[in-house]
Formats: structure tokens, sequence, C-alpha cells
């Protein structure tokens, strides 16, 4: 007994270390309580109190267009969508389960209950008990499809649900439905990637019953997109341009010029035409708006740091009831063409015209089209007019003329006889007839390639014996006679509000013959709208003026189709004033008058301008035939040649320019004349118009019958 | 040798208020949390199945109080070999169909319809029966005690607490481990093995948590390596989420949740159903925060003195009972009610790093507050079987 007792006694002692050691750490425990909740409790609830800020900024609506007598072309269509951005690796099921039926208190994703049933699937179904019955599903599996894969076994596991299991819940009811429909939305998104969950019929409430939930809804976003609309479908939609999706959003080559723009990566900028262009006027200011949000997450201020500008509009030049009627002649006078003479016109693809303002630059109407012979369809591609260069053949001679008197090598009146003049080594060339002797005037009137010749042989100070070697040519005439050009805006640029044009090709080959062709359209490349900035030259006594898409550009107003304030107007341009005394210009003028008026004129036939109804316009220019050979992998394959007429109206006092090319004619038909169809046509349709608004005034709405392209293929755009 | 065994008198009231008390707020403080869950338990009511678990509990008091606690030497085999099963069983992984898994931790049998069973929580109270069977048949065998005895003892508590400690540790469930170990030390201490030996041991822990520390600050990198190697990378990551929680991500979040929580209920807290920080799954583990936050240092040191007058109470038990085996009963249950709580309360001020462990009595939970209420059946049984030597 005593040694038990012994043996006892250490027991007490020890329980009572024990009890020590628990009295000490409890101690620690309310010390520590102490420390933190009094002594640093009254940080911790400014910690909670402090607020952090983030600045998200709004995208506001780009800026219209609108045509030069404030017709809307192109409009902004709003689209209210909700969207979803899962987190990176995704969210658990749960938490999408959770996030749909918290956003079902806000939004329904289809009102109409049986199209909302038809949503549901039965995988759907078995998902959503599964949700809730994730054990009791499991239980059902062998022991083999336990050990399978998440992905097979996930599928076994649905497989056993029974339609007994997931009738447990009423799938009639509405609520349960659209929850189970936006969840399956939600399954749908990737990481980091929003998913549109409703962006049709987004009410004006769900949408801001959305936003103001946000912060409770992760990853939700409720977000104003907008789609471009071209109200007159594909006219005049080349130049329009192209913007980007926000799904695209900036060019990734040029993501460093947007991003130190302060674009955003998902922004839409333009990427070709005038959105291009414009962009910095048409993309507006962001608006930027600081949301204060508290420890818990909940937003407790919303300030505008910087309001949002919407976009700037455009008012264009382009006269869309005009345009929408060039299409149509355009198009139709090739499609005569092709239809006439399929033989011949096998090479024909494209015939190209524009119409603008001589004096201001304004292009009124601009157009392409273009067939394409492997599926028979004709498109809209007017942006040919500035990218596609083609030998003009005689329509330049009236700078030609004009390089000739300027430079001195011929005075008013002088006279050259108009015979073939043959150089040696090289092909004899004339005039289309031997025409005998005539003046720089006549010259532009019949159209001689021999004065042409004479021009620029004396301009190289050549002297020209009949097939002898140019004794003494000066090489630096071909840039003499190309700097003469270059002042018509012919070989250089026009200067177009476009992000690219096309300058045409300068021949590098040096022989002496390729200054004769020069003079007369045949050697060096030009775009259509070159052609119309050089008449455009002549017709404005020598002011050579910038063409243009944009008259002004005003600050948008919050009614649709009211312009507003103007914020700067984009007037006449005049690039260069051509360094030649009115006397020369007049002459050439005089030349041109003739071309179209003239008893022997180029284009004054009665099938041609002759008619008085044709005469009355007062139309003054040139035309031009350029032989062009078909090459096909180097072997000639046909001749075709390209036809051109440019003018100005009326002579007198000019209002309207226009060039129109028609390349790739076949050469055998003498007589069918497309351009000059579509000449006649477009001052038809130019001075109708111009009678009828004097008339009745400008129309609000562009009268759809004249539209006539309904069999457009959709144009993807130049880019 | 006359004793007086009177049932009533010797029924621990005073315990069973306090067991009371602990409940009612348990019910209470799950209820304030119960409007701040996740919505995914939206319709499960907390509060219910709580008093539920604690009805249950009370039977399985009664049923603890049935036989003389003196029997449980008798099945502390079969309990140890039935804790060794189970949590053999989970450690094997079969049978599979009935093993649950959360976070990637393997601690649970499933049984549908009745719930989810922890083994390591019922391996708490089998183990503290197991040891203090085997101290007191050592303590029988040995009357006199040698340097020899003692290590002996030590030898066969080891051989017996490493197993389930091991188990327990690879599920892995870092908090019931060290529970097991709290509980361990506290009956290795009052075992009666010698101060020298116990001291050594103190004294070689001392040493070799001196050595990790001294290697984590001169050669980091290469005891981190070692570390990992040893399979503990997720403690150093407790650790350092504890020591500075700022730039340590998933327990530093956690611990920063709960600070701000805690701290900003202040003196007196800021009411009922006003808790401005959000934790999630508030009415397990981080409990405390929830009163903390809304009741106040007061209200959190009114739960702390219940606890310590909890423990006062079982160690008054303790040492009132003339019979070692019910003293080294009460002493393994004050170790792990004691760890426990520290450990709990501790974790979400600062003190220990976080370690998923619920504050007994008062989180939500079956098997914790089963195991609890059956410790308590235990220590309720050795009072009431207490008998008083009137010469004593």
């Amino acid at each position: 007994m005593a040694k038990e007792k012994q043996n006892k006694s250490h027991l007490p002692f020890r329980l009572n270390i024990l009890f020590i050691f628990v009295f000490v750490l409890f101690a620690m425990l309310v010390l520590q309580l102490g420390v933190v909740q009094i002594l640093n409790g009254e940080e911790a609830q400014q910690e909670i109190n402090k607020t952090s800020d983030t600045t998200t900024k709004l995208s506001v609506p780009r800026g219209l267009m609108y045509d030069r007598f404030g017709r809307i072309i192109l409009d902004n269509e709003p689209v209210r969508s909700i969207t979803y951005t899962p987190p990176k690796s995704g969210e658990s099921a749960d938490k999408r389960l959770d996030l749909a039926e918290k956003l079902a208190e806000f939004i329904v994703i289809e009102e109409d209950q049986e199209e909302l049933k038809d949503r549901i699937r039965e995988r759907d179904k078995k998902e959503y008990w599964f949700l809730f019955n994730a054990d009791e599903a499991t239980e059902r599996l062998t022991e083999e499809e336990k050990d399978l894969e998440n992905g097979p076994q996930y599928q076994r596991i649905l497989d056993k649900i029974t339609a007994a299991d997931y009738n447990e819940y009423d799938w009639s009811d509405k609520e349960l439905l659209n929850i189970v429909a936006i969840k399956k939305e939600l399954d749908q998104a990737y990481e980091l990637t929003p998913h549109v969950i409703k962006n049709e019929g987004v009410t004006a409430e769900e949408f801001a019953k959305v936003a103001e939930h946000l912060y409770e809804l992760p990853g939700i976003d409720a977000a104003t997109d907008w789609s471009r609309e071209t109200v007159y479908g594909n006219t005049f939609s080349n130049f329009i341009g192209r913007i980007s999706s926000s799904s695209e959003g900036i060019p990734s080559e040029n993501s460093d010029y947007y991003l130190t723009r302060g674009y955003s990566r998902n922004d839409r900028v333009g990427l070709s035409g005038l959105e291009q262009q414009y962009e910095s006027e048409l993309r507006g200011i962001k608006e930027e708006v600081q949301y204060t949000i508290d420890k818990s997450g909940a937003v407790v201020g919303r300030e505008t740091v910087v309001d949002g500008q919407s976009g700037n509009d455009l008012v264009l030049t382009i006269d869309m009831e005009l345009q929408k009627e060039l299409d149509v002649i355009v198009q139709e006078e090739l499609e005569a063409a092709l239809q006439q003479y399929p033989g011949s016109n096998r090479f024909l693809q494209d015939a190209l015209a524009v119409l603008m303002e001589p004096k201001t630059g304004e292009i009124l109407a601009i157009s392409g089209s273009r067939y394409d012979r492997e599926d028979g369809t004709y498109s809209d591609q007017s942006f040919r007019v500035i990218y596609d260069a083609y030998q003009p053949g005689s329509a330049v001679k009236g700078a030609t003329v004009l390089a000739g008197l300027d430079s001195g090598v011929i005075g008013i009146g002088t006279r050259i006889e108009d015979k073939p003049v043959k150089i040696a080594q090289t092909p004899e060339k004339s005039s289309y007839n031997n025409l005998g002797w005539l003046n720089d005037r006549v010259a532009l009137e019949r159209s001689s390639n021999v004065y042409m010749f004479h021009i620029a042989m004396r301009l190289a100070d050549a002297t020209y014996r009949y097939n002898e070697p140019l004794y003494g040519f000066d090489w630096d005439s071909f840039q003499e006679l190309r700097n003469y050009f270059n002042q018509f805006g012919l070989g250089t640029e026009t200067g177009i509000d476009m992000p690219y044009e096309s300058v045409g090709v300068i021949g590098a080959n040096q022989q002496a013959g390729n200054l004769l062709d020069i003079a007369i359209g045949q050697y060096d490349t030009y775009t259509t709208l070159q052609l119309a900035q050089y008449i455009s030259t002549i017709a404005s006594d020598g002011y050579r003026v910038r063409p243009h898409f944009v008259k002004e550009i005003r600050k948008s107003e919050s009614e649709k189709g009211q312009l507003g304030p103007v914020v700067k107007s984009l007037n006449t341009d005049v690039m260069n004033k051509i360094d030649m005394s009115d006397q020369y210009i007049n002459r050439v003028q005089q030349g041109l008058i003739d071309v179209y008026h003239g008893s022997r004129g180029t284009a004054s036939s009665s099938s041609y301008w002759g008619e008085p109804e044709y005469r009355k316009y007062k139309v003054a220019g040139k035309t031009g035939t350029a032989e062009n050979d078909i090459y096909e992998n180097g072997v000639k394959v046909g001749n075709t040649e390209n036809l051109t007429l440019v003018g100005y109206a009326p002579y007198d006092e000019p209002e309207v320019a226009f060039a129109i090319v028609v390349p790739r004619n076949g050469k055998e038909l003498k007589g069918y004349s497309p351009h000059h169809n579509i000449g006649k046509r477009m001052m038809d349709a130019y001075y109708n118009l111009k009678e009828e608004r004097a008339k009745n005034g400008v129309s609000e709405e562009i009268d759809e019958s004249v539209e006539g392209e309904g069999e457009n293929e959709e144009v993807g755009g130049q880019e | 040798m006359s004793s007086k065994n009177t049932p009533n008198s010797n029924f621990d009231y005073t315990l069973v208020f306090i067991i009371l008390l602990l409940a009612i707020v348990s019910c209470f403080a799950i209820y304030t949390v119960q409007p701040f869950l996740p919505s995914m338990y939206e319709g499960t009511n907390f509060v219910l199945q709580q008093i539920v678990w604690y009805i249950l509990g009370s039977m399985v008091i009664v049923v603890m109080m049935l036989v003389d606690y003196d029997r449980y030497r008798q099945v502390s085999w079969i309990l140890y070999g039935i804790g060794m099963i189970t949590l053999l069983m989970l450690f094997l992984n079969v049978p599979a169909p009935i093993i649950h898994e959360v976070n990637g931790a393997r601690s649970w049998f499933i049984f549908p319809g009745i719930g989810t069973i922890q083994p390591a929580e019922f391996m708490k109270v089998f183990l503290i029966n197991m040891l203090a069977h085997v101290m007191v048949s050592h303590n029988e065998k040995f009357k006199i005690r040698t340097i020899k005895s003692d290590l002996w003892l030590l030898l066969k508590i080891l051989v017996l607490s490493l197993p389930p400690m091991g188990l327990v540790a690879t599920q892995p469930d870092l908090g019931g481990f060290l529970v097991l170990c709290a509980i361990v030390a506290c009956m290795t201490l009052v075992s009666g093995i010698r101060w020298r030996i116990l001291l050594t041991i103190m004294l070689t822990m001392v040493v070799s948590i001196g050595i990790v520390v001294w290697g984590y600050i001169n050669y980091p990198d290469k005891t981190k390596e070692i570390v990992n190697n040893l399979g503990f990378g997720h403690v150093e990551s407790r650790f350092l989420g504890w020591l500075y929680p700022e730039a340590y991500g998933d327990s530093g979040y956690q611990l920063i949740r709960a600070m701000l929580s805690i701290g900003s209920g202040q003196l007196t807290g800021k009411g009922m159903h006003d808790l401005e920080v959000y934790i999630p799954e508030r009415h397990t583990d981080m409990i405390f925060s929830a009163i903390a936050e809304q009741f106040g240092f007061l209200g959190a040191s009114f739960v702390i003195t219940l606890f310590f007058l909890l423990i006062y109470r079982l160690i008054h038990i303790g040492l009132q009972s003339n019979d070692q085996f019910g003293s080294f009963l009460v002493t393994g249950i004050i170790g792990m009610f004691t760890f426990q709580i520290f450990q709990n309360i501790g974790m979400s001020v600062q003190l220990l790093p976080i370690t998923g462990l619920p504050l007994p009595f008062i989180s939500y939970g079956g098997s914790s507050t089963l195991t609890y209420l059956m410790a308590i059946g235990i220590v309720l049984n050795i009072k009431f079987r207490t008998k008083t030597y009137m010469f004593d």
C-alpha cells in the first residue's frame, strides 16, 4: 500500500503542472485577443472601411457618316449585351450555378416559355440534378467506372441519371428553366474570354439591374456594343471601310501604336477606308469612371473622372443619290459591253468612273464595277478608282501640250505636219491617220500623236530626221516632262483622304521612244482618280486641288439625324497652281472644247456627244485609247485597249469634272464605246438631279427605285 | 474501508452546466452566421442539425455512463483496433465507394442517409483509452520504477501512438495529427516516467526545432528542399502564411481576413448579424471569428472563460479521482481539448499557423461534437464512480 501511494504521489503534482501550463496558454489567448481587438481593433476597422478605387473606361458611340446633303449613310445600331468572363482556369460548377441563380433574378434569357423549354435538353436537367445529388450519383458507378478519367466517368454518371431523378424538380417552373438556361450559357464560356450570355432583346431594365449588381456577379459584365450599319447597303461601302469587332480588337501588328494612344486591346478601330483614315475623329473620348470599392467588394461610390464624348460625325462630299445612279450606270454599261461582244471583250472586266467638283476637289460619286468571269457576277469594287492604274492613252495630251507651250518648244499656233515618225531601229509611230499640218489646238481636237511626239522630241532638244537616231537627246527631258505631268497630279499622289492610294507606275526604261510614249499616255500608268485631278486642274485654270471625301467634321448630336456644330471644315485645299500663264491654259481649254464640239473632234460625232441634248451640257475634255496587250505567263494572248474619257462641264464655268476608264476592251470594236456611254448617262444623271433639286429641293429620302444593284454580291472591302 | 457512493451527490452538475452553456453558445453562434454562408448551403438549417448532434451526444453520454469506466479497459484493445482498421481503410482507399475526399484529404467515410464520419475524431478517444490502459497495466506490473521500466513504458506509448498518428498525418490531416501529439504528450507527462527522461525528450525536441529554424535562416534553399522532400511542403507554407500573411497567398489571406474580422469587433463587438468581413465556411473552423466580431472582446473572453472553466473542472475531476486509470483518461481528454481550443483560437489571432481544427463544442460538426461529448461522458463516468475515502 505504501508503495502504491508513493507511486501515485506524482500524479497530482504533474496534473497541477499541466494545469499551470493550461492556464498560461489561456492567458496567452486572452492577452493576444486583447492585443488584436482592443489595441489594434480600431486599425482593423479602419482597414475594413478603407476603400480602393478602380477606374473603368467605358466606350462611347463611334461617329456617324452623312452624305453631302446630311442624309445619314452610316449608322450605329446599339446592342446591349450581358457577358460572362470566367476567371483563369475556370470556375467550379457549383459557383456557376450560384452565379446563374443570382443572374436569373435580373434577366430572363428567353421570354417564350416553349422556346425556353426547348433550350433545356435532357442532359442539362441531368447535370442540374447531379449538382445537388453528386454523392448519390457517384454511388451508382461500378468499381471499374470509378477508375475512369474524369470526362468519361462524368458521362457514365449522367447516363445513370434517370428521368425519375431529375423530375424531382418541376421542369415547368419558369424560374428553374431560366436558371438552367443561364447556367448553360455560363458553362460554355472559356477562361478569360468574354462569352455573350444574352445580347438579343436585352431590355433597358434588365441591363440596368445587371449593371447595378455587377459587384456581386463576378465575371459578369453589362456592356453596350454597337454594330455599324450602312444605311444604303453596299453603296459606297468600299470607301466607308471596316472596323474591327471587339473580339478582334486593335490590330496586333500595330498594337503599340494604338496602346500609346489610349486604346484597350479589345477596342474596335477602323481597319480600312474612311473608318481608318478618320479614326481619331470617329473614336471619340472614352468616359472614365472611378468606382470606389470597400473591403467587402461593394461599390460605394462612382465618379466620372473624364467625361466621355461621342465620336465626331463626318459629313461626306458624296451625293448618295448620284452615287447610287452612277453605280447602276457603270455596271449596266459594263454588262452591255460584255453581253454584246462576249468574244472580243473576253478580257474586259472593269469599268471605273469618278465625278468630282473641279474647283473644290469634292468627290460627288465614285464607282467601279467588276465582272467575275468565274461565277458570272458583278460586284462593286469602286476602290479600283484609286488603287488600279492604267495607261490612259491620249487623255493626257492636254498636259503634253501645256508642257510644250510652257517650255517654249511650241508657241500658240505652232504648226507641225502629222506624218509617221520613225526613229532608227524602232517601229514607225503615227497617229491613227496622217492628219497633215495642224496647230496645237487642232492637235488636241483631233488627238494627233505626231504633234505630241514632236513636243517630246523638242523638249529633249533632239534633232529628228526620218529613220535616223535622235541626235543630241537630253535624258533629263524624262524628268522634265514628268514634272509637268506631276503638276496635274499625274504620276504623283492626289492627296485623297484615304489610307492608301496608288500613284501608278513610272516606267523605268529610259529609251528615247518611251519619252514619246509618255507624251501620248502610252507608257506611265495613272489611276482614274489621277486623271480626274488632272482634268480638274485644267478646268479650274491651273489650280490643282486635293480630292476628298470628307467635307466637314461635326460634333455628334444626341438626336440621330441632326447634324451637330461644325468642328472642322475640310475646305478646298489647293495643292499647287500650275506654273503656266493663263494664256496657255486657255488655249488648251479651247482645244479640249473642240474635242467635244469641234467639227472633227474625237468626241464630237453624233454617236458620241454630237447630239444637241449632250452639246447643251457644254462638256470639254479629252478621249483616250491606249493599246494594252494582254500577256499570260509571258505569252501575248490578246490585243485590248484601255478606253478613257476625261472631261468637265460646263466649259465656261466648270462645276463638275469626271474621269472614266474602261480597261481591256476588245480592240476590234471600233465604234462601241462604253466610256462614252457611261459619260453621257453620268452627265444626264448629274443634270437631271440638279434640275430636280432646283425644283423640289434635295430629297430627304433617296428614292429606292433607283436602286438597281440588287444582284451585287457582298464586297469584302479593299483590305 | 468505508466508502460513500451515492450516485446523486457524485454526478457532476457543474461540468454538465458548463457543457450546456457551450451548447447554447454553439447554437447561437451558428444561428448568427447562417445568413452569411455561401448560397450552396441555403436550405440547410445548421442550428437544427447541431441541436440534433447535441441530443445524440447526450445519449452517447448516457451510454458511456451505463457501465463502470473500469470496463473500458477491457475493450480498449478492441476500440483501438477498430480505430486503426478504419484509419487503414482510409489509407488504403477501401472500400472506395464510401470514402469521401475533400480538398485532397481522405478523412471521411460517407454513409448515404446518415452522413459523413471522420474516424480520426473517434481515434482520439480510443487512443486515450488505450494509452491509459497500457500505462496503468505497466505501473501495476512495475511497482518500483527504474530507468529501464520507464523507457519500456515510453516505448509502449510510442508503438501504440505512432501508427495512428502516421495514418492521420498522411490523410493529410495536420490538425488531427497535432491533437494526437498533444494527447500523447500530456499522458506521457502524467504517466510517471521520470523527469530526467521527460526533460531529455523535451530538450531533444527543442534542439531539433532549433536546428530547423537555424537551417531555415542560414540555408533557406537547402532546408526548403529537405523539408519538401520529407513531404512537409504544405506545413512550410502554413508557417510562412502565419509569419508573413501579406506575402503568402492562401493561408495568409485567411489569416488576414480572420484578424480583420476579430480585430474590428473591438471591445464590445458590432452586434448580432453585423459581420463585415467575408470568411467562407464560417460555421465550422472559423466560428470563433464570428463570435469575436459580433460580440467583441467581451463575448470572446466569455467563451474563453467557459473553456477555461471546463479545463479547470476536468483537472479537478482528474485530481479527485483516486484511480490511476481515471486520472490518465481525464488527462488525455484535457490534452485533447486544451490543444484544440488553443490551436483554433490561436490560429485566428496569429498566435499559431492556420490549421483546420474545429473549436470543440462550438463549431458545427457531427463527428467532432459526438467525440467531445463521448469524452465528457467518460469524465462524468469517472467522477460518478470516484470513491471518496472517508479517511483520505
